[in-house]
């Protein structure tokens, strides 16, 4: 247990660290745009790269930032309820599941028939579109697991693996 | 089924899913495949991966985690101590004092961060302290900084813009330049109610500073002359059309790492923290953002954005009583919801009103910024007022209190705004954009 517990947690981490790796590809192709702009060279596609990474950055961390509690939501039945709010959070981590689930599994089809019919981006980069959203379906495959495990770890021990992040973050 | 039973299902869904505390970009997701499948015979998982592809995926969405992630670079620096000392030697003799500190701190912060809570806790971390030592009114102290905290979504760069701005599709530097005059406009109120205070309340007493000649007044405001530069360059190059929203970030993101390097404030712990508090709360919001695009493709749909706009048409409100209402919804939804999530859940019934209404979507964009802030200054949902009782200790019903003047001054600017448009739209239309 203690194994796939510490396994899951290096999973989200290095998730998360590849998310940020892409935010700095972000700042390195716009910056990248910007020079180039100034010394009058073409770069072609700059801003489809920058959108794949955008997106990759995105679902990538998403299970992180539920582990984290960066993801909003509302509280105000859950801290109503007190010490009855085990149901609700059963109710809540069940459907989220679900709904983290279907969304991988269709990410995962894109990326398949993406493959299949060989899809190529329509934009100046020409970039393999199979390629782009693979990282897509690999972050919402990892918040799907972190969903379950949420859920698992709440029916087992009662409570779950999500802790308070700073305060700073947020709105 | 009856096309109202089934809208009923599908706003039922809605408000159980977002009441019952599911996270919010999966409760959006989930209501929007109820609506999907209740009202369309399309296949569901592909019409959802192929619009959240495309709004994961879009260029100008990146200006957010750069933006983000440079007021988190800012946010780890000196810069409230640097802002403080730089900025008290002018406001100390004006009627109201170092109260003055809070409102113009919140200002320039403002202008190189996009988030209300972010600016509340850099310009607050510093001057709570400083200005209880010198007995201040507490309750002006913690009014203050509430309201003039929601400056950071009026001032550019402003998160709620980016995320309005990618929802409707409408240019984010358009939106940004449009911000600039409102949110001075609205800093000006709030340094007119300060001095009024001060001249007329009678327990009015801080201890007095002491005068300072001019050059000391200019060589303590040595400290300014980064963090101004840095938002010349930003606001600058966005105004001048050099750079796109995104570019300006970035440039944003490389000066605000040279400066932290320069204070000698930049290691490897606070970089990688800046980093990955970006990465967090930009997926937060992308989170949401994905579950939004799903949602207004459902939306569509259920043909209620559309009825909506019949609807009032028939009602034959003019301008001002449509805005009146929509400030009333926004308000309440306001009470349960966050700004972004406000922005995104409603836009797509709200757009087409707004469009058939002859309004011009740039101005409503700084409109429900302002409602949408002072929503977050009233109970029981503030994101301002949480901050503000976590770093003052007092409970949240003083705290909603001591702002509450605040949120009659955002009225009153709602209403500045509406009979003076130009303040939104003059500046826009004198920009030069990148393309």
């Amino acid at each position: 247990m203690r194994g796939l517990r510490r396994g899951l947690d290096a999973l989200y981490a290095a998730a998360a660290a590849l998310a940020a790796l892409c935010l700095c590809g972000i700042l390195g192709v716009t910056l990248a745009q910007v020079a180039a702009r100034w010394a009058g060279v073409p770069f072609p596609g700059a801003t489809q790269y920058a959108g794949y990474l955008m997106a990759a950055a995105s679902f990538l961390a998403f299970a992180h930032a539920l582990n984290r509690e960066a993801h909003i939501r509302v509280g105000l039945l859950i801290t109503a309820l007190g010490r009855h709010a085990r149901w609700a959070e059963l109710w809540c981590l069940a459907v989220a599941s679900t709904a983290a689930i279907y969304l991988a599994w269709h990410a995962l089809r894109t990326v398949y028939w993406s493959r299949r019919l060989g899809d190529v981006s329509q934009g100046q980069d020409m970039t393999p579109l199979w390629l782009a959203q693979a990282p897509v379906a690999l972050g919402a495959v990892i918040l799907a697991v972190a969903f379950v495990d949420n859920l698992a770890t709440r029916l087992l021990t009662g409570d779950d693996n999500i802790a308070a992040g700073d305060a700073a973050g947020g709105e | 089924m009856e096309p109202f039973t089934a809208i009923a299902i599908f706003l039922a869904a809605l408000v159980v899913l977002l009441g019952s505390g599911v996270w919010i970009g999966l409760a959006l997701l989930g209501v929007a495949w109820i609506g999907m499948e209740l009202f369309t015979g399309r296949p569901t998982g592909d019409a959802m991966m192929t619009v959240i592809w495309r709004q994961a995926s879009s260029w100008s969405l990146t200006a957010l985690p750069m933006f983000i992630w440079m007021g988190e670079i800012l946010y780890r620096t000196r810069l409230s101590e640097d802002m403080f000392k730089g900025l008290a030697p002018w406001l100390a003799r004006l009627p109201g004092g170092l109260i003055h500190t809070n409102i113009a701190g919140c200002t320039v912060f403002a202008a190189v961060s996009g988030s209300s809570a972010a600016t509340l806790t850099t310009v607050g971390r510093m001057t709570i302290p400083e200005l209880r030592r010198r007995n201040y009114p507490e309750r002006m102290v913690i009014g203050t900084l509430a309201g003039a905290a929601t400056l950071g979504l009026m001032i550019p760069p402003s998160l709620t813009l980016i995320v309005y701005g990618v929802t409707i599709n409408e240019s984010i530097t358009r939106l940004f330049i449009a911000g600039i005059v409102p949110g001075l406009v609205l800093a000006a109120l709030f340094m007119g109610y300060v001095v009024m205070v001060a001249k007329l309340a009678p327990g009015f007493a801080p201890t007095p500073e002491p005068v300072l000649p001019l050059a000391e007044k200019l060589r303590r405001s040595r400290f300014l002359a980064p963090i101004l530069s840095l938002v010349a360059v930003v606001i600058g190059s966005m105004y001048l059309g050099i750079a796109t929203a995104t570019e300006a970030a970035a440039i944003g993101v490389t000066g605000a790492l040279a400066l932290a390097g320069l204070q000698g404030t930049l290691g490897w712990r606070s970089f990688s923290a800046s980093l990955m508090g970006a990465t967090r709360t930009s997926a937060m919001i992308a989170l949401i953002l994905a579950g939004a695009a799903f949602l207004s493709l459902a939306m569509g749909f259920t043909g209620l954005p559309r009825a909506l706009a019949e609807a009032i048409a028939v009602w034959d409100l003019s301008r001002f009583e449509l805005l009146m209402v929509l400030l009333v919804f926004y308000i309440v939804l306001g009470c349960f919801l966050d700004g972004i999530s406000v922005v995104v859940l409603t836009i797509a019934v709200v757009e087409p009103m707004i469009r058939a209404a002859g309004i011009d979507i740039v101005w409503f964009g700084i409109f429900i910024v302002v409602v949408v802030e002072m929503a977050q200054i009233t109970p029981p949902i503030g994101f301002n007022l949480f901050v503000l009782q976590g770093m003052t200790g007092h409970d949240i019903g003083y705290v909603a209190r001591a702002a509450l003047p605040m949120f009659a001054i955002m009225f009153a600017m709602v209403l500045i705004l509406i009979a003076f448009p130009e303040l939104a739209t003059w500046l826009p239309d004198r920009m030069r954009e990148a393309r």
